[in-house]
C-alpha cells in the first residue's frame, strides 16, 4: 500500500456565496461559475477535468456539467454517502484515490446549494434522520439531536457552555474582518447573542449555523501537476472518512461514551498516523460547526484539548488569527464567514495557507479540516503547504 | 417471525414492526437474540454477535431514567403536535439497556440527566398520521 500523504494537491478554489435567495443563477449555473473559477486560479483549462467528487447528497450531477465545462471524458465520479456534511473532507479522499490509482487527473471537490433549486439544507439533512420514533417525540431537526447531546456535554461531562460562547465570538472576530463573510463589519456583542431567541436548549440562535446559497470548488491534482501550475500547491497531507462501533444513527442508543462527541474518535488516530502528525504540529484549524457545542465536540475529538481543560484551549483570545495558539476559523466559519453545507471550511483552509485569507496565521504550513460533527460517517483532512 | 401491521408516517421501516404493533397494542416489547440474548435497538435482522436471525419480543416495563433532555422552542415544522415550548426526554430503561425517546409531560421540576421516570403509550398527531408515541413523567 502506498502512503498517499503529499502525493495529491489543491491547485486551485474557487467559491461564490449570496444571501439566501439571492442568488444570481440557478445552483447548477453557480456550481459552473464556482468552477470556472477554480481553473482560473490555478491556470487549468476546465475542458480537462475528468473527475468530480462531493458529498451530502448533492443534486448535481457530474455528467451534467460537461457542455459547460467543454469536457471530454468524464473518468470519475462520486459522492461520500450521508446527508450532513460529515463527507466534506472524505471527499478529498475519493479525489486522491482516483488520481492515485491512474483513475482521473483532475479531480473538483464541490458542494453547490441554492435553496430554491435544492431547498432547505436543513430538511434535506433531516431527511435521513427522520423516523416515526423521532417525529413521534417532537424531534424533526438537526438542531434539535444536536441540542440534546450537547446538553449531555455539558449537564453529565461538565463542559461549560461559556465555551461555545468563546469559540462564536472567534467566529465572529473573523467574520467581521472578511469582505466576503455575511458577519462583515459586525463585531460580536454579547449581550444580543445571550440573549438570542432560545432554538431548542441549551442552544439559542447564535449557537446555529445559518444557511447561505452558494458553491464551492476544489481542484485536485497530482502534487507532481500542481507545481507546474499558477498557484503554490497545497498539499493533501491526511484524510480519513468512517465511524466505529457504537455511533451512528442509532436511535440516540450510540454507546455512552461516544454520545456527547462529534464522532471523530473513530478517524483520529488514522488521520495523524497517515501525515506522521499530532495535534501540537497543526497551526490552524477549519472547524466545520453546524451547532458550537458540536465544534467544540470536535476540537475534544481531534485532541486539541478534554473535557477537562477544555476552557484553557477554547479561549477567544487562544483561537483568533492575530496572537492564539490554535486559530480556528480565520474565514469566520459556518457561523460568521457563511455556511454553502462546509464546502467554504475546505476553501478557507486552502485560502490559509497560501495567505490569501482576510485573517493571515504568520508561518502557517498546516491546515486542519474538521468535517461535520456528529454526523453518522465523519471525515477530516490535514492539508500542508511548502 | 412476527407479522406486522404498522404503516410508517416517515421513512421505510426497519426491523421493528413488531415495535409498533405492541405500542398499538398497548405494550412495550423490544427485541432479544435467542442465539445469544443480546438485546438489539435499533432492532435488526441479525445478530452481529452470534449470526442468529432468530429474536423474540419481550414486554418491558416503561421505567427508566433520563439520559439527557431538550426543550423545543422553535416552531419546527412537524412539531405542531406540541405547545411550545416542550420537552423531549431520552430515556435509559431500567430492565434492558436501551434508550427511548419520547415528550415529557406533567411537572418538569427535578428534571435532570438522572431523574427517574415513568412511561405511558400515547399518539402523536404528524400530518394525518397518529404515530404510537411513549410519553415520559417524572417520579416525584
Ligand atoms: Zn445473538
Amino acid at each position: 500500500m502506498i502512503n498517499p500523504s503529499g502525493l495529491t494537491a489543491v491547485a486551485g478554489i474557487g467559491y461564490r456565496q449570496y444571501k439566501r435567495g439571492t442568488a444570481p443563477l440557478p445552483e447548477r449555473g453557480v456550481l459552473v461559475s464556482a468552477i470556472v473559477d477554480a481553473c482560473n486560479d490555478a491556470g487549468f483549462d476546465p475542458a480537462l477535468i475528468d473527475g468530480f467528487v462531493s458529498y451530502g447528497d448533492d443534486k448535481n450531477e457530474p455528467v451534467r456539467l460537461m457542455p459547460d465545462l467543454g469536457m471530454k471524458h468524464l473518468n470519475w465520479s462520486a459522492q461520500v454517502w450521508g446527508g450532513g456534511g460529515g463527507g466534506v473532507a472524505g471527499a478529498f479522499g475519493l479525489a486522491s484515490a482516483a488520481i492515485l490509482t491512474g483513475q482521473a487527473r483532475a479531480v473538483v471537490v464541490f458542494r453547490a446549494l441554492v435553496e430554491g433549486n435544492s431547498g432547505r439544507l436543513s430538511t434535506a439533512v433531516m431527511a435521513h434522520h427522520l423516523n416515526d420514533h423521532m417525529v413521534s417525540a417532537g424531534m424533526v431537526a438537526p438542531a434539535q439531536l444536536c441540542a440534546m447531546r450537547a446538553q449531555r456535554l455539558f449537564e453529565h461531562h461538565g463542559v461549560p457552555t461559556s465555551v461555545c460562547e468563546e469559540l462564536v465570538r472567534a467566529s465572529y472576530h473573523h467574520g467581521s474582518r472578511n469582505p466576503e463573510a455575511v458577519a462583515f463589519g459586525h463585531e460580536y456583542d454579547a449581550a444580543e447573542a445571550r440573549t438570542s431567541r432560545w432554538i431548542a436548549e441549551p442552544f439559542r440562535l447564535f449557537d446555529c449555523s445559518r444557511e447561505n446559497d452558494g458553491a464551492g470548488a476544489l481542484l485536485l491534482v497530482s502534487s507532481e501537476l500542481a507545481r507546474d501550475l499558477r498557484k503554490p500547491p497545497v498539499t493533501l497531507l491526511s484524510v480519513a472518512q468512517g465511524a466505529e462501533r457504537g455511533w451512528g444513527d442509532l436511535l440516540e442508543n450510540d454507546r455512552e461514551d461516544l454520545y456527547p462527541t462529534a464522532g471523530f474518535g473513530a478517524i483520529r488516530q488514522r488521520l495523524y498516523d497517515q501525515a506522521g502528525l499530532t495535534p501540537a504540529d497543526i497551526d490552524v484549524v477549519q472547524l466545520y460547526e453546524n451547532f458550537s457545542a458540536q465544534g467544540v465536540a470536535s476540537l475534544i475529538d481531534h485532541g486539541f484539548c478534554t473535557y477537562e481543560n477544555v476552557t484553557e484551549v477554547v479561549r477567544f483570545e487562544n483561537l483568533i488569527a492575530d496572537g492564539g495558539r490554535l486559530p480556528v476559523n480565520t474565514s469566520g466559519g459556518n457561523f460568521a464567514h457563511g455556511f454553502v453545507h462546509g464546502i467554504g471550511c475546505a476553501i478557507e483552509a486552502i485560502r490559509v495557507l497560501r495567505g490569501e485569507t482576510a485573517n493571515p496565521v504568520a508561518g502557517a504550513k498546516t491546515c486542519l479540516l474538521a468535517g461535520g460533527p456528529g454526523s453518522p460517517t465523519v471525515s477530516s483532512a490535514i492539508f500542508g503547504i511548502g | 417471525m412476527a407479522a406486522f401491521s404498522y404503516a410508517t408516517a416517515t421513512g421505510p421501516l426497519g426491523a421493528e414492526g413488531p415495535y409498533w404493533d405492541a405500542l398499538l397494542d398497548g405494550h412495550l416489547k423490544l427485541p432479544r437474540c435467542r442465539g445469544c440474548g443480546a438485546w438489539h435497538w435499533p432492532a435488526v435482522w441479525r445478530c452481529g454477535e452470534c449470526g442468529s436471525w432468530d429474536h423474540e419480543w419481550v414486554e418491558r416495563a416503561l421505567t427508566g431514567t433520563v439520559f439527557s433532555h431538550t426543550r423545543t422552542h422553535h416552531a419546527f415544522a412537524g412539531t405542531e403536535a406540541f405547545d411550545r415550548p416542550f420537552t423531549t426526554v431520552l430515556v435509559s430503561l431500567t430492565e434492558v439497556p436501551i434508550r427511548l425517546i419520547g415528550v415529557l409531560e406533567g411537572s418538569e421540576e427535578g428534571l435532570r440527566i438522572g431523574a427517574e421516570v415513568e412511561g405511558r403509550i400515547d399518539r402523536t398527531r404528524f400530518g394525518t398520521h397518529d404515530i404510537p408515541a411513549l410519553r415520559w413523567r417524572l417520579v416525584a
